[in-house]
C-alpha cells in the first residue's frame, strides 16, 4: 500500500511504485533493492520524512510510531538505475532502542534524523551513529539529516555542526523539511548514488 | 464516557468510524460495507448480554442469600432490584439504548428517573456540586468510597452515587443544553476526579474477576519494589493497609491459600477451579465475550474484567496528581523530578499525536489524557511512560471516566503486560522469540518462505504486540480482541490473534517475491481485517493449544537469551551515559560552582535509574551529607520516611552489587576461557606445524615417485626399442632363410637338370660308342681298312672323354660341397663308363 499513490506534482523521474522493476524478485546492477532504516529521537520527523517521500503528503499531527512501520518506494536515478527503498521507520522513544537492532541489522542504509531546533535530538543522533558504527553492517551507508529546516528562526543546531560531525564520521549530510518537501527527494537520490553498484546477493 | 459524544459527532465526518477514529481512504468503502454487519452483530450481542445478565441477577440473588447469610441486607436489596427490573419490563420497546440502561439500572435512581425526571436532574446536579466541593484540597468526602469503607449495608446509597456515570448519557438524550453546561462545569473544575463504580448488574462479574486481582496483588506486595521510586514505595506502604481492607471486602471467599510466593501458573489454575466452582455461568460468559461486548456495556465490563474495583486504592490517584505540584515546588528528590521531567516531555510530545483529530480528544480530552499518563508514570516508575500507552489511555478514556481509566491502565500495564513496557522491554522481546517459535511450529511453510525472502517475523509482529493491535487492524477488530484479552487477563489472546492473522493471510504471503512486497502486503491486509468476528473466532477456536502454560514454558526457554543481550547493551550504554554525565557535570561546575551539592544529589538519583556501577562511590560521597540531613529533619515521621527512602536506596545498591558480582563472575569465566583458548591455540599451532612438515615430506615423496616413474618410463622405452630391433633382425633372418631355401631349390633344379644332361651325355656317349663299335666292326669286316679305322676309332673316344672331363671340372668349380658326391658319382660314372669302355675295348 505504501507505494500505491503517485501525485501528479511529483518529480517526473519518480516511478509510480507498484510497477517496480524487480517484481520478479531478482535485483541486478540496474535495479537495486535496498533496506533503509530511519533512526533518531522521538518527534524529529522520521515518519513525516517517509510519508513525504513515499506519498508526497505532510500531516502536522501524524501518529506516534509504535515499534516500527514499513513503507517502500522506487526511484529512478539519472544513470537509469532504479532503486527500490524498503524503508523501516522506527519508534523514537529511548527505550525502543532495545528493538532497533532488529530493524537495522542487515540494512544497507541508515538515515539518522535530528531536529535542527533541538540540540538534544542532535545528541541522540550521535548516539545512533556510534551504535551503527559498532553494530551495523560494515559497509552501511550513513546519512545524517537535520529535519525541520523550515523552522530556521528557532534553529539551535548550526548547519556547520551537522556538517562537521557528518564529515568526521564519513557520512552524507543534508538538511531537509518534510513540511515544505525541501531536499526530501534529494536525500534519497543522493543515497541512491552512493550505493555500492554490485547488489549484495 | 466521551464516546457518547463521539458517536453523534462522528456521523458528520465521513472518514471516521463509529468510534471516531480516522479511516484510511482506501478502507472507507469496505468499512461502509461492514458497518451494517457490525450493527446487526451489535444488536444481537446486546440481546444476548441482556438475557445473560438478567439470568445471572436471579442466580446471584440465590447464591448470595445462601452463601452469605450475614449479608441479608444485600440480598434483600438484590431482590428489590429484580423486582424493580421486572417492573420496567414494559419499557423495553422504547428504543434499544435507553432500554438497555433501563433494564440494568435499578432501585432508587431508576425509579426516580421514571417517576420524575426533573427531580432526578436536580439530584444529579446536587451530586455534581457535592463532588466538586469534595474535590477541593480536603477531599474528605469521596463519593464512591462508601462501599468499601462502610459495610455492605450502604450499598443502596452507593448505587445512587454509582450511577453518576450514567446521567451524562441519559441527560444527553433528553436535554442537551443542560448536559453541555454540566460538562462545561465539570471540565472547568479542572481537578475534579471522576470515579464511578459500575452498574449493579455487572457486580457478580466484577466479583469473579476481582478474585483474580487479589492474588497478583498479594504477590506484588511481597516482591516489593526494588524498582519503584523512593517516594512511591513509601506511599505504597502507607496505602498497603487500606488496600488490604478493600481486598477483604471484595473477595468472594477466602478459600485460597493466602501464603503468597505462588507462581502465576498455580494462581491461574487455582482461579480456574474456584471460578468454575463459584460461577457456574462462566462458560456462558466466555462464549459471550468471544462474541463481543455490547458498546454500551463495554466500558464497565472492561473495568470488571480488569478488576478495577479491587485494584483501586482510595485517594491514590488524586495524590499522584497532587505530587506534580509538590515536585515542582521542592527539588529535594532530584532524581524523581529529573526522570519525571523526561516522561513529561515525552508525554507532551505525544499528546497531539495520539489519535490526532479524534473529536473526543479536544483540549479537555487531552488534559485528561495528560493527567492519566503522568499519574501512571508516577505510580510505576519502572515503566514510567512508554509510547503506546498514550493510545491505550486514549482508548480507555473514550469508554470510562478518568480514574476508572487509570486503574484499568494500571491493571493492563502492571499486570497483563508486566515487564513489557519497562526501560529494557524484556518481556516484549521474549514474546517475540516465543511467537517466532510458535510460527515455525504452526506455519513452517510460511516461515520458510519468509526466511527465503529475508523477512523476520518479529519485524511485523513486534509492532502488533506492542500496540496490542491499536492502529494495526480496524478498530472494531481491535476492540473485539481487547474484549477477549482483558477478560482472559493475560497475553494469550495477543498470540492467538497474531497467529490467526497469519493463518488468514499466510496463503497470500506465499505468493510474494521480495521482502518489501511481503511486508507491505501483510501490513495492508492486516489493516483491512474488517471481519472482526472471523478474526476473533479463528484466534480463539483455532489456537486452543496456545495457552498460558505453554507460553510461560516457552518464555522461560527464551528469556536467558534476551537477558544476555540486554545486559550487553546496558553495559555499552552505561559507558556512553557516564561519559556524558561527567561532561555535563563538569560543564555545570564551571558555570555554577555553587550548585555542586545539588549535583551530588542529582548524581545519586540518576544512578538509581540507570544502574551505574559508580553509584557505590556516589553513595559514599553522599552519605555524610545525608546523615546531617537526617538530624535536621523536623519530626519522627519525616525521619521514618527518610529511613525508608534510604532503605530503598540501599536495597537498590545491593541489587547493583549483586549485578556487578555477576558481571565479574562472567568476566572471570571469560578470562578462564581466554586462558584455555591460549593453550589451545598453542597446541593448534604445534599441530599445524606438524601437519606442514608432513605435507612437506609427502610432497618430497611425490617428487621422488615422479622421478622414478620417469626413469621407469625411459627404461621401458629402451626396451621397446630393443624389442623392435630384435623383431627386425628376426625378420631379416627369416628373409635370408627364405632366400636360402629358394637358392637350394634352384640348386636342386639345376642339379636335376645337370643329371638329366649327364644321362643324356651318357646316352649320347654309349650311342656314340655303339656307333663306333659298329663302325669298327664294319671296318674289321673290311680288314685293310680296319687298321685305319681302328686308330681313328681310338682317337674319337679320347676327344669325347676330354670333353666330358671339362664339363665335370666346370661343375666342381661352381659347387663346393656337393662336388664330392657328384664327383664321386661322376667318377663312378666315369669308372663305369671307363669299365664299360674298357670292357668294350677288351671285347
Amino acid at each position: 500500500m505504501g507505494c500505491s499513490s503517485s501525485l501528479p506534482d511529483r518529480s517526473s523521474r519518480r516511478l509510480s511504485g507498484l510497477g517496480n522493476p524487480e517484481s520478479n524478485g531478482v535485483p541486478d546492477a540496474k535495479n537495486l533493492r535496498v533496506k533503509l532504516v530511519l533512526l533518531g529521537d522521538s518527534g524529529v520527523g522520521k515518519s513525516c520524512i517517509v510519508l513525504r517521500f513515499v506519498r508526497g503528503q505532510f500531516d502536522p499531527t501524524s501518529k506516534v510510531t509504535i515499534g516500527a512501520s514499513f513503507l517502500s518506494q522506487t526511484i529512478a536515478l539519472q544513470d537509469s538505475t532504479t532503486v527500490k527503498f524498503e524503508i523501516w521507520d522506527t519508534a523514537g522513544q529511548e527505550r525502543y532502542a532495545a528493538l532497533a537492532p532488529l530493524y537495522y541489522r542487515g540494512a544497507a542504509v541508515a538515515v539518522i534524523v535530528y531536529d535542527i531546533t533541538s540540540p538534544e535530538s542532535f545528541n541522540k543522533a550521535q548516539y545512533w551513529v556510534k551504535e551503527l558504527q559498532k553494530h551495523g553492517s560494515p559497509d552501511i551507508v550513513l546519512a545524517l539529516v537535520g529535519n525541520k529546516a523550515d523552522l530556521h528562526e528557532n534553529r539551535e543546531v548550526p548547519v556547520q555542526d551537522g556538517m562537521d560531525y557528518a564529515e568526521k564520521n564519513g557520512m552524507f549530510f543534508i538538511e531537509t523539511s518534510a513540511k515544505t518537501a525541501d531536499n526530501i527527494n534529494q536525500l534519497f537520490e543522493e543515497i541512491g548514488k552512493r550505493l555500492p553498484r554490485t547488489p549484495p546477493s | 464516557m466521551l464516546l457518547s459524544l463521539v458517536s453523534r459527532r462522528s456521523l458528520e465526518v465521513d472518514t471516521r468510524d463509529s468510534y471516531g477514529f480516522a479511516l484510511r481512504p482506501q478502507h472507507v468503502q469496505r468499512y461502509r460495507e461492514y458497518a451494517r454487519i457490525y450493527k446487526e452483530e451489535e444488536e444481537e450481542r446486546s440481546e444476548k448480554w441482556r438475557i445473560f445478565l438478567e439470568n445471572q441477577k436471579e442466580s446471584n440473588q440465590f447464591c448470595s442469600s445462601e452463601e452469605e447469610p450475614r449479608q441479608i441486607l444485600q440480598a434483600a436489596e438484590l431482590r428489590e432490584e429484580t423486582i424493580s427490573v421486572r417492573g420496567q419490563e414494559g419499557d423495553y420497546s422504547s428504543g434499544r439504548r435507553s432500554n438497555f440502561h433501563g433494564s440494568e439500572e435499578c432501585d432508587h435512581y431508576k425509579e426516580a428517573q421514571l417517576a420524575d425526571a426533573p427531580e432526578k436532574e436536580v439530584q444529579y446536579l446536587e451530586e455534581q456540586q457535592k463532588e466538586q466541593s469534595s474535590a477541593e484540597p480536603g477531599k474528605e468526602v469521596q463519593l464512591s468510597k462508601e462501599p468499601e469503607k462502610e459495610d455492605q449495608n450502604s450499598k443502596e446509597l452507593e448505587q445512587v452515587v454509582h450511577h453518576l456515570g450514567e446521567p451524562e448519557k441519559e441527560v444527553q438524550l433528553s436535554k442537551e443544553p443542560k448536559e453541555d453546561k454540566l460538562l462545561l462545569k465539570q471540565s472547568k473544575a479542572g481537578k475534579v476526579q471522576t470515579w464511578y463504580g459500575i452498574r449493579q448488574s455487572l457486580r457478580a462479574l466484577e466479583k469473579m474477576m476481582s478474585s483474580r486481582v487479589k492474588h497478583t496483588k498479594n504477590m506484588k506486595d511481597n516482591q516489593i519494589t526494588a524498582s519503584r521510586d523512593h517516594i512511591l514505595s513509601t506511599k505504597d506502604a502507607k496505602l498497603g493497609g487500606q488496600a488490604k481492607d478493600v481486598e477483604e471486602d471484595v473477595c468472594v471467599k477466602d478459600t485460597f491459600d493466602e501464603k503468597v510466593k505462588k507462581t502465576t501458573e498455580e494462581n491461574t489454575a487455582d482461579n480456574e477451579n474456584s471460578l468454575e466452582l463459584f460461577f457456574p455461568w462462566k462458560e456462558e460468559l466466555v462464549f459471550l465475550v468471544h462474541g463481543g461486548v455490547p458498546k454500551d456495556l463495554r466500558g464497565e465490563v472492561w473495568q470488571a474484567f480488569v478488576g478495577v474495583k479491587a485494584r483501586r486504592v482510595e485517594r491514590y490517584y488524586e495524590e499522584l496528581l497532587a505530587e506534580e505540584t509538590d515536585a515542582d515546588e521542592s527539588e529535594d528528590h532530584g532524581n524523581s523530578t529529573d526522570v519525571a521531567r523526561k516522561w513529561k516531555r515525552q508525554i507532551e510530545k505525544d499528546l497531539p499525536r495520539t489519535f490526532p483529530g479524534h473529536p473526543a480528544l479536544d483540549e479537555h480530552g487531552r488534559d485528561s489524557l495528560r493527567r492519566l499518563l503522568l499519574a501512571y508514570a508516577r505510580h510505576n516508575p519502572s515503566v514510567g511512560y512508554c509510547q503506546a500507552m498514550n493510545f491505550f489511555a486514549g482508548l480507555l478514556l473514550l469508554l470510562m471516566p478518568e480514574e476508572n481509566a487509570f486503574w484499568t491502565l494500571v491493571g493492563i500495564i502492571d499486570d497483563y503486560f508486566d515487564g513489557y513496557y519497562t526501560e529494557e522491554m524484556i518481556e516484549s522481546q521474549v514474546d517475540q522469540l516465543v511467537f517466532e517459535e510458535l510460527m515455525r511450529e504452526r506455519f513452517p511453510k510460511l516461515v520458510n518462505h519468509l526466511d527465503y525472502l529475508g523477512v523476520q517475523v518479529a519485524w511485523i509482529s513486534g509492532p502488533w504486540f506492542l500496540s496490542i493491535f491499536v492502529n494495526m487492524i480496524p478498530w472494531e477488530s481491535v476492540i473485539r480482541v481487547w474484549d477477549v484479552l482483558l477478560f482472559e487477563g493475560n497475553r494469550v489472546m495477543l498470540f492467538r490473534t497474531a497467529l490467526a492473522l497469519m493463518e488468514i493471510y499466510g496463503p497470500a504471503l506465499l505468493t510474494t517475491k521480495d521482502a518489501g512486497d511481503a511486508i507491505t502486503l501483510l501490513q495492508s491486509l492486516a489493516g483491512s481485517t474488517f471481519d472482526s468476528s472471523q478474526l476473533v473466532f479463528t484466534a480463539c477456536m483455532g489456537f486452543l493449544a496456545v495457552n498460558e502454560a505453554k507460553l510461560q514454558e516457552l518464555r522461560e526457554k527464551h528469556r536467558p537469551a534476551v537477558l544476555l543481550l540486554v545486559e550487553e547493551r546496558s553495559k555499552e550504554n552505561r559507558v556512553w551515559k557516564d561519559s556524558k554525565g561527567l561532561a555535563s557535570k563538569l560543564y555545570s561546575f564551571k558555570h555554577d560552582p555553587g550548585s555542586i551539592t545539588e549535583e551530588k544529589n542529582n548524581g545519586e538519583g540518576g544512578n538509581s535509574d540507570f544502574e551505574s556501577p559508580s553509584s557505590n562511590l556516589d553513595a559514599l560521597l553522599g552519605s555524610p551529607n545525608v546523615e546531617t540531613e537526617a538530624d535536621l529533619l523536623p519530626n519522627l515521621q519525616d525521619q521514618v520516611v527518610w529511613m525508608k527512602v534510604e532503605l530503598c536506596r540501599l536495597l537498590e545498591e545491593k541489587r547493583q552489587a549483586i549485578l556487578r558480582s555477576e558481571e565479574l563472575e562472567t568476566a572471570l569465566m571469560e578470562m578462564v576461557q581466554e586462558d584455555n583458548r591460549r593453550q589451545l591455540s598453542a597446541k593448534i599451532e604445534q599441530l599445524e606445524q606438524e601437519v606442514a612438515d608432513l605435507q612437506q615430506a609427502l610432497s618430497d615423496k611425490k617428487e621422488q615417485e615422479a622421478a622414478m616413474l620417469q626413469v621407469l618410463m625411459r627404461v621401458e622405452q629402451e626396451q621397446r626399442i630393443t624389442e623392435e630391433a630384435r623383431e627386425t633382425a628376426e625378420q631379416d633372418a627369416a628373409a635370408q632363410r627364405y632366400a636360402v631355401t629358394i637358392l637350394q631349390e634352384k640348386y636342386d633344379k639345376a642339379m636335376a637338370s645337370l643329371s638329366q644332361m649327364e644321362q643324356r651325355v651318357v646316352m649320347a656317349e654309349s650311342m656314340l660308342e655303339a656307333t663306333i663299335n659298329y663302325e669298327s666292326g664294319q671296318a674289321k669286316a673290311h680288314s685293310p681298312r680296319s687298321g685305319h679305322n681302328q686308330s681313328s676309332a681310338e682317337e674319337t673316344p679320347g676327344r669325347s672323354m676330354s670333353l666330358l672331363k671339362f664339363g665335370l671340372g666346370w661343375r666342381e668349380k661352381v659347387k663346393g660341397k656337393p662336388n664330392h658326391e657328384s664327383a664321386h658319382s661322376i667318377s663312378s660314372n666315369e669308372g663305369k663308363d671307363c669299365s664299360t669302355w674298357q670292357k668294350e675295348s677288351k671285347d
